[in-house]
């Protein structure tokens, strides 16, 4: 099944990863698989493990895993619509409906002529422009962005764009409004603001800003030039670790004293730059890759100097292809000018930036299960200790550091750590990159000092709520992991120590605003659907926990709710946090944790209106038991119907869906 | 390495080694944490959550996995707070969430962790009122094993064991999430070597063991402690039993010889113990016909035809085959009986005397395994000649691999074809059969430091490892020992240990499962019990003052010999069947005035028998047999036929002793055993009870220093290997573990699994010969045909054609008539 051309393309990927790793090119290995037949047929699985010298097992596994790599056909486009909590608040479900109505199938399902394939999706990292979809042009494997997707007119504008064939002549992303002739044109990057001047964000509304060409004529490439010609390693650690930045992909841990901790000496060492950028809420990365994508690798640069590292990788996240396509171009012009590759800027030093594709898999955003990944395995996390610092990426000294992160180094070497710490507070310097979404008029990205107000964002950055009869009741300071705030809590400063005062984190600096229209059983809904989906499965609270969770919360949704559910809901929250395998567990936890305890009055109200009389639901009687050891008992074929009339969004309870 | 650190766990102090899991510093404490996906035997994962405790940290009370987190000093641990219980009772929670509780109807159930541990820490009610996930219910992931994939609880411990110890990954977890499943990839069954081990790691019924499947409840079985005897590791097994019936087999622990591993042949291959084609009576043939008779009137018949048989020939013209599959005691009896009362040597075994063997076995399988906490193994070279692990010794296969993947320990293998561990990448030293020596002299001459031609590249790997190497091991197996070449092999071998220095030793390994014990027993035509030379004038005295006779003086004949020999008049056959192996032998077994066959089931030379036995199996008399590396190890009594008139060989032989004139008032089988330690000093201290659960090695230093048995003497030895326009290939025969022996072949579940008849051949040759794998062939030797289908392998060298032994329905001895080499042609049909 692999054919000789696929042969030579997949041994061309696998080349880039080190001697004997070449199990890592297994994700960009499948894609080729995909891209031939439209999905991973299995014996063309068995292929490539043959090739990767592995079992098939192993394979087969990893399919499974990763969202973005099928088992059976999906059709010439696959439409994604994003449902997640951000999107959801507005209208991300009608969306889907309209996107249903359009084609004339259920999602989950395909065209008659199997032209269009229609799933939901969590999280696409594009909430300010909600509700969007991604397609995938299954003939290339190109994934573009359509956004802005408000109407039902916008829906069919983009469906038939597609069937007239001109939906993929660039890959840079669509909206409505930028296309009024409905050819295909694409949209620039989406609303950007904040302080001025800006530093992170400066040059993304700029003309050709992606090129190496303007951002040279910017200053760009000077600092590296500098740094690796006059700055011993040691010195260079010492700034970053003066500076005090911290992480930006949501733990916060100063970046500095990460880097402190690898072991003196110990060759090969890798960087790896989190570009999993799969926080609901957060779609900062994303922009930045697309837009000024040298500015990440002059960081990079700079990192694997202060590092002595010789090798990076970035692991993005599948779904960016169009940023994946930027970076790749970015890195050629960058290797070309000598300033990757060997002895760049003139100096003995070497650097080799691989640029890897995930699949779709929320939990690679964690440290240890990217690196998995990134070592060819399903992307499950690993023990710690031993921390990435000391054996990573290949059991070597292993430095992740998210994108945002890195890109703070290069303005923290370019002017210096005094200037760094004028903005923000002793413990949160610098500016940070605020992506606001949820229901306020004008959603975007905004570079702001830390301890900027959470309500000066909210408010005077975006515009108010969306709709002025309909107050802002929560919001999501760092990513939809994390606690809700409340009104009274709208003041609190956007800086880590306040945030964490105040009962949530600052996380990702994804900020979601929820207005009183919105239920918030359906946000808790929601948002354990989404952790149900993305659990690894490693560990078992998280695994069965999740899903428990969900169940329940759905049968409250459906109006057989009982009383005694939040109490249970609380029991298996609690018995979730701090009790699973890696800090997802806790993640998934501490938005329903803070949904209970601040409108709980929510959720006893809907089971009150609509099961009053606490009947429990109708237990569900096994089938007999055939103890036919010959025979599969067919249960796997399951003929459950969508139950109500919500979105049910239980890809196995889908007929056709498998 | 073994500082000890303190640490306090419910209040109590104990001092443990550093570096030991929590989990396992609780349990040596008397402590119980329960666990699912923490093993003993296997790296922690870390997945289940069932084992949180409360540590004291620096950042106060921590709830943390103690089947990941090693021990330190002065650490403070709570197992029984309100806090632990609390999270034990929601993780069981979790657990059960989704698990079917189909309890009643599950193999299971009564030996089950999960029950174990919901009676125990468990919430005793459940809080879910959703549907449960559905899942595949229950499908054969192997012909062995059946997957139920509701009832898994994603312990990882299947997977792990694949990956760890078969470095065979085919298990994994499927999908994510609540989604996430244990599955194989599609249409590529399990087939490692030792799947079935996964069976028992598994803490709940999710894998099952499909050939005992229902057979028993675990309340109802008795259990008998055993080992298994279908190759010579000598695992060791329980026997689980109801109902006259043996039920199941399952491994058990013993660290100096399987860890708690077992084969599937041993695990799953047992329906012959109970099939209903075992000889329950004794037959006599009357009128041309075997027919049922009483033992008095079968052993009153042998008695007196082997009476007039020695008067009229003299005692050599009665010989007798004893067996590497049947007990010490019945081996010792056996050729106690030809010696004493017969008054002869013509007493051998398949592999016997022809092949040139070392007395002593392996040095001992635990100086090659890695444990999962042990050291690494104390060898550190290995080199394999003419063995196949894998098929032939699998768990030694599961040992090397260990060994190799986390002991350090290099493996070389030299073997007619490229086996399956030649996938470690050390070198591999090939060799077509009857050239044998020459290889073993260029690599001594490499070792020795002699230049060396460019393309002998694995040669001079392997030089390299043997040379460098501080504690080296070459085992030889008797397909590369047989016959004439066999005593060229052996000294060839000798001067390779002796060029590579301090350090290197030299072990044959026999593949039988008592092939050592039958040796050890005297079943040689030239060697007296203890492996002592005929004219040893102490083992002499010795056994003539025990058994009351004088000893014959003459080497006997050999087990080819007796069989290729016009002069033998009577012949004992005792778990043997050489019909198959020859159409000569099958002819001639025809001729004689007497045979008789001892056997469990009809053999085809029990067909040809005039007096046919039926013997105890293993399961069914009290024995001792003693594995690679002389460990003895006993064997009780744990089945008996109440239908069956069956006895042991030993007993039968003491029987016809009685009839002949002498008295060996054996009572028991324990008086054997205790007769053995008299005749054999090695065995001096071997009494039954002495051996215990985990048996015994016997002594090394206790086997006579000088030369050991000669095999066979080094005649002229046979062209091979040249350009030969008639028969243009070398056949490579050998054993295979799923063959289409009766013991094997019983087992209906497992016919999937077992070889084709097939001729597998390089695919240059296939080529060559414008065949194709499915080719329905006719390979020819100069002794006969056989009709076989065509496999392509690059395993197989070009110019040799490879048939197994034993395959069913097609006899490798059609081709090989009693030799050992032959060469070949393949004619399409």
């Amino acid at each position: 099944m692999i054919t000789e051309q696929m042969r030579q393309e997949i041994d061309e990927i696998l080349a880039r990863y080190p001697a004997g790793r070449q199990r890592s090119g297994i994700l960009p290995a499948l894609y080729v698989i995909q891209r031939e037949y439209g999905y991973c047929p299995v014996d063309a699985q068995d292929e490539l493990a043959e090739i990767l010298g592995i079992a098939p097992a192993e394979v087969g596994g990893v399919v499974g895993f990763y969202n973005m790599l099928h088992e059976a056909p999906k059709g010439e486009y696959h439409i994604e619509v994003c449902t997640n909590v951000p999107c959801m608040l507005r209208g991300g479900n009608q969306c889907l409906h309209n996107f249903e109505n359009a084609l004339g199938i259920h999602h989950g399902e395909k065209t008659e002529d199997g032209k269009f394939a229609l799933d939901h999706m969590e999280c696409l990292g594009s909430c300010v422009t909600a509700p969007m979809a991604i397609v995938t042009d299954q003939k290339t494997g190109e994934i573009r962005y359509f956004e802005n997707l408000d109407s039902s007119e916008d829906v069919e504008k983009a469906i038939d764009l597609l069937k007239a064939g001109n939906g993929f002549h660039t890959l840079e992303r669509w909206t409505p409004e930028a296309d009024p002739d409905n050819e295909g044109a694409s949209d620039g990057p989406y609303r950007l603001g904040g302080m001025e001047p800006r530093y992170l964000m400066d040059r993304l509304n700029k003309p050709d800003s992606h090129r190496i060409e303007t951002y040279e004529a910017d200053g760009g490439y000077a600092t590296a030039q500098r740094v690796l010609n006059g700055i011993e390693p040691a010195d260079m650690i010492d700034q970053i670790k003066d500076s005090g930045i911290r992480g930006r992909g949501g733990a916060g841990f100063p970046t500095g004293m990460k880097w402190g901790f690898l072991p003196p000496g110990v060759q090969p060492r890798y960087m790896v730059v989190n570009a999993d950028e799969s926080e609901p809420g957060t779609f900062k990365d994303r922009i930045v890759m697309e837009y000024d994508p040298h500015q990440l690798i002059e960081g990079i640069i700079l990192s694997c100097h202060a590092i002595e590292s010789e090798k990076a990788f970035i692991y993005i996240r599948g779904e960016y292809y169009f940023a994946y396509v930027r970076l790749q171009e970015a890195l050629a012009e960058a290797t070309a000018k000598g300033y990757l590759g060997e002895k760049i800027f003139g100096t003995d030093k070497n650097l080799d930036i691989v640029l890897h594709r995930g699949a779709g898999a929320y939990e690679c955003g964690e440290e240890t299960a990217q690196l998995t990944s990134l070592e060819g395995y399903r992307g499950q996390p690993r023990l710690k200790p031993p921390f990435p610092a000391v054996e990573g990426l290949y059991a070597k000294p292993t430095i992740v550091n998210n994108v945002e992160s890195i890109c703070n180094v290069t303005h923290v070497m370019r002017y210096g750590v005094e200037w760094y710490k004028e903005y923000g507070t002793e413990r949160s310097p610098g500016m940070r990159i605020f992506c606001l979404s949820g229901n306020v008029k004008r959603p975007g990205l905004y570079e702001l000092p830390h301890a900027t107000p959470l309500s000066v964002l909210v408010n005077e950055y975006g515009g108010g709520p969306e709709d002025e009869n309909h107050p802002i009741k929560a919001i999501v300071p760092g990513g939809l992991s994390m606690k809700l705030l409340t009104p009274d809590q709208f003041d609190t400063p956007l800086d880590y120590e306040s945030i964490a005062e105040a009962g949530s984190l600052l996380g990702s600096a994804g900020v979601i605003a929820i207005d009183d229209r919105t239920s918030m059983v359906e946000v808790a809904r929601r948002t354990l659907s989404f952790y149900r989906e993305e659990s690894c499965g490693k560990c078992t609270p998280c695994r069965e926990g999740t899903a428990w969770l969900e169940k329940i919360l759905l049968r409250i949704e459906e109006g057989q709710g009982l009383g005694k559910d939040l109490e249970l809901m609380e029991f298996i929250a609690d018995n979730i946090a701090g009790k699973s395998f890696c800090p997802f567990g806790e993640a998934s936890v501490w938005g329903l944790q803070s949904n209970l305890l601040k409108f709980r009055p929510e959720f006893s109200s809907q089971i009150e209106s609509t099961n009053p009389d606490e009947i429990g639901p109708v237990l569900p009687i096994r089938p007999d038991y055939r103890p036919n050891t010959h025979e599969e008992s067919g249960l796997r074929d399951s003929t459950f119907a969508p139950a109500g009339g919500n979105i049910v969004l239980h890809d196995d309870l889908v007929p056709g869906d498998d | 390495m073994t500082d000890n650190v303190t640490l306090t766990i419910n209040e109590k102090e104990v001092s443990v080694p550093a570096r030991t899991l929590l989990v396992d510093a609780a349990r040596m404490a008397g402590v119980e944490i329960p666990v699912f996906c923490s093993h003993p035997k296997l790296d922690p994962v870390g997945c289940c959550r069932m084992c949180l405790v409360e540590v004291d940290g620096p950042r106060g009370t921590a709830m943390m996995a103690s089947c990941t987190m090693p021990v330190g000093d002065g650490m403070v641990v709570r197992t029984d707070t309100e806090q632990v219980q609390t999270v034990q009772e929601a993780n069981l929670a979790f657990i059960l969430l989704n698990h079917p509780l189909d309890c009643p109807i599950c193999d299971k159930g009564g030996e089950c962790p999960l029950q174990d541990q919901t009676m125990r820490f468990g919430p005793g009610i459940s809080q879910l009122i959703e549907p449960k996930r559905l899942a595949k219910k229950h499908y054969d992931i192997s012909d062995t094993i059946v997957l139920d994939q509701e009832r898994c609880v994603l312990c990882w411990r299947c997977i792990r064991y694949l990956e760890e110890w078969e470095d065979k990954p085919q298990l994994g977890l499927f999908e994510r999430g609540s989604d996430t499943i244990v599955d194989i990839q599609d249409g590529r069954p399990v087939d490692a070597k030792t799947s079935g081990n996964i069976i028992d790691l598994c803490p709940v019924g999710a894998l099952t063991n499909r050939v005992s499947r229902f057979a028993y409840r675990p309340w109802e079985i008795e259990r008998t402690p055993s080992v298994c005897l279908h190759c010579s590791v000598g695992c060791n097994v329980r026997l689980d039993s109801r109902t006259h019936q043996l039920r199941r087999i399952v491994g058990r622990e013993n660290m100096q010889v399987n860890d708690q591993w077992i084969c599937d042949k041993g695990r799953f291959a047992h329906a012959w113990v109970n099939d209903e084609k075992r000889l329950a009576a004794p037959q006599l043939r009357k009128d041309g016909k075997l027919t049922p008779v009483q033992w008095g009137e079968a052993l009153a018949f042998i008695a007196e035809k082997l009476n007039g048989i020695k008067e009229k020939y003299g005692a050599d013209s009665v010989g007798a085959i004893g067996s590497g599959k049947i007990s010490n005691e019945s081996n010792y009896a056996l050729q106690r009986f030809m010696r004493a009362v017969i008054g002869t040597n013509n007493i051998d075994h398949r592999d016997g005397g022809e092949v040139a063997a070392l007395p002593t076995g392996l040095p001992a399988l635990a100086e090659l395994m890695k444990p999962q906490y042990g050291p690494d193994p104390q060898v550190d070279t290995v080199l394999l000649f003419g063995v196949d692990p894998s098929e032939e010794l699998p768990v030694l296969d599961l040992h090397l691999k260990r060994a190799v993947l986390r002991g350090g320990v290099k493996l070389i293998i030299a073997h007619a074809r490229q086996i399956e561990l030649t996938r470690y990448n050390g070198p591999y030293l090939s060799y077509v059969p009857g050239e044998e020596s020459s290889l073993i002299s260029r690599l001594t001459q490499a070792v020795q430091g002699s230049d060396q031609s460019e393309d002998e590249a694995a040669i001079s790997a392997a030089a390299k490892l043997l040379k460098e190497s501080e504690s080296s091991l070459i085992v030889y197996g008797p397909m590369a020992a047989r016959g004439e070449n066999g005593p060229g092999v052996r000294s060839g071998l000798e001067q390779l240990v002796l060029a590579a220095g301090e350090g290197a030793r030299l072990a044959y390994a026999g593949l039988d499962g008592n092939a050592q014990g039958c040796r050890d027993m005297g079943v040689l035509p030239d060697r007296l019990p203890g492996h002592f030379p005929l004219d040893d004038a102490d083992a002499r005295a010795r056994l003539e003052a025990l058994w009351g006779c004088n000893l014959p003086t003459f080497s006997g004949y050999t087990y080819k010999q007796m069989l290729d020999s016009q002069e033998m008049k009577a012949l004992f056959v005792n778990g043997a069947d050489p019909a198959t192996e020859s159409p000569d032998w099958s002819a001639s077994l025809e001729d004689l005035e007497l045979l008789v066959v001892t056997d469990l089931l009809p053999t085809a030379t029990a067909q040809k028998a005039d007096v046919v036995l039926p013997a105890l199996g293993w399961s069914e008399s009290d024995g001792t047999y003693t594995n690679l590396e002389r460990r003895v190890q006993r064997a009780p009594k744990a089945v008996t036929d109440p239908k069956s008139r069956a006895a042991a060989d030993w007993m039968i032989f003491a029987h016809l002793a009685k009839q002949m004139g002498a008295d060996w008032s054996f009572s028991d089988a324990h008086s054997v055993t205790a007769a053995i330690t008299q005749a054999i000093p090695a065995y001096g201290e071997l009494t039954w009870e002495a051996l215990g659960d985990q048996g015994r090695q016997w002594d090394a230093s206790c086997a006579p220093t000088e030369d050991a048995s000669a095999g066979r003497t080094s005649e002229e030895v046979p062209a091979s290997a040249a350009e030969d326009a008639e028969y243009p290939l070398s056949l490579v025969t050998g054993t295979v573990l799923y063959d289409g022996g009766t013991l094997f072949g019983l087992t209906e579940e497992m016919h999937g699994m077992a070889h084709g008849a097939t001729v597998t051949l390089n695919p240059a040759d296939a080529a060559k010969y414008g065949l194709d794998a499915g080719s329905a062939v006719t390979v020819r030797s100069e002794q006969g045909n056989l009709d076989l289908t065509v496999a392509v392998d690059a395993q197989v060298q070009t110019g040799c054609a490879w048939i197994p032994e034993s395959l069913p329905g097609a006899p490798v001895g059609a081709l090989l008539n009693g030799s050992f080499t032959q060469r070949v042609k393949v004619e399409r049909r």
